[in-house]
């Protein structure tokens, strides 16, 4: 009987990781693109969903996974555009769990998918930390929100490979200085790639989409 | 309220290695966090009580050491602490610096009896 102490050294969400890891895998397996879409709620989301499936349609099959703490809004909304779509409600989780993703796919056929849009939980601080097994993680952020955002929550930038800024339009009607944001973005995160888009007037949409669909080709090559 | 989900994984990552030492109750776990995970570190340990309840970790407590955030300067080499993220370097106000830390979660050892 003693006291004994147990060095680790270890990240404290290693088994999450390990989850995304088989998620990757399973993504690796179809060849497809898993986008992981997050952001604060009523950033923009499910439109830009919706503009992007406009945007690739007749050359990218595509497939969208909603996640919301209550309702099957979302899911409707993408179903009318005609792509495979099952909706996610997390319930008391604010971000959507790897184990949560797995049984949402069981209901997707996954062999007819190029890109997977996940549409997480909107939230800009837990689904930060939890990955998902993706290729590309997207943060959106709409001009509406304020510039200083990713100062404010750096790890959701630092982890996202890609910035929608979003709502642009609006641009002339808020305080939002979309130069500090990509300044801003870039400190945090330096090879973040940044996109200017209104999914209202579709500008940038197109150069958006071709930016996912270059990513699908390239992993679907190798 | 993040730091509940950070808890369950904790204590999904210390049970079995204490178990694999014949610990029969953990009592101190270490922890590192970086200030950019924005882990409210009483949050934690009030959930920590709570999912550790009727499991050998029952009552453990956690220490939690506060990362920094680090940025490191391109210009002038330096690497400074800061308590959020930076734009300009503090040791030279050069602009355009990297982040370099503060966004660990990190476990770093725990105590047990045997």
């Amino acid at each position: 009987m003693g006291n004994v102490t147990i060095p680790v050294g270890q990240a404290v969400q290693q088994s999450a990781e390990a989850e995304a890891e088989s998620l990757k895998a399973l993504f690796d397996g179809h060849r497809l693109l898993a986008i992981n879409l997050v952001s604060s709620p009523g950033s923009g989301k499910t439109t830009l969903i919706e503009a992007l499936i406009g945007a690739l349609s007749g050359r990218k099959r595509i497939a969208v996974i909603e996640g919301d703490i209550e309702t099957d809004i979302d899911a409707a909304r993408i179903r009318k555009h005609g792509v495979q779509v099952r909706q996610i409600t997390t319930r008391s989780s604010c971000h959507i769990p790897p184990f949560m993703l797995r049984e949402a796919l069981a209901h997707i056929d996954l062999s007819v998918v190029d890109l997977l849009f996940v549409e997480n939980v909107g939230n800009l601080v837990c689904p930060a930390e939890i990955p998902l097994g993706e290729d590309v993680r997207v943060v959106a952020l709409s001009v509406t929100e304020g510039d200083e955002k990713p100062l404010k929550y750096p790890l959701i930038f630092r982890t996202s490979s890609l910035l929608a800024v979003t709502k642009i339009d609006l641009l002339p009607y808020v305080r939002f200085d979309v130069g500090n944001v990509e300044t801003a973005a870039r400190a945090i995160n330096p090879g973040i790639g940044i996109f200017r888009l209104s999914a209202q007037t579709g500008e940038g949409i197109s150069a958006f989409a071709d930016r996912l669909a270059a990513l699908h080709d390239r992993k679907a090559s190798l | 309220m993040h730091e509940l989900g950070i808890a369950e994984e904790l204590l999904r990552a210390i049970l079995p290695q204490a178990e694999r030492h014949g610990a029969k109750r953990i009592t101190r776990v270490s922890l590192r966090i970086g200030v950019l995970r924005a882990v409210v570190a009483d949050n934690l340990s009030f959930l920590f009580e709570h999912v550790a309840r009727g499991t050998i970790a029952e009552g453990a407590l956690l220490a939690i050491e506060e990362e920094p955030v680090v940025v490191a300067c391109p210009a002038c080499g330096a690497r400074s602490g800061a308590q959020m993220v930076v734009l300009e370097c503090p040791a030279c106000g050069a602009e355009g610096i990297g982040l370099s830390g503060g966004d660990n979660l990190q476990i770093v050892d725990f105590d047990i009896d045997d």
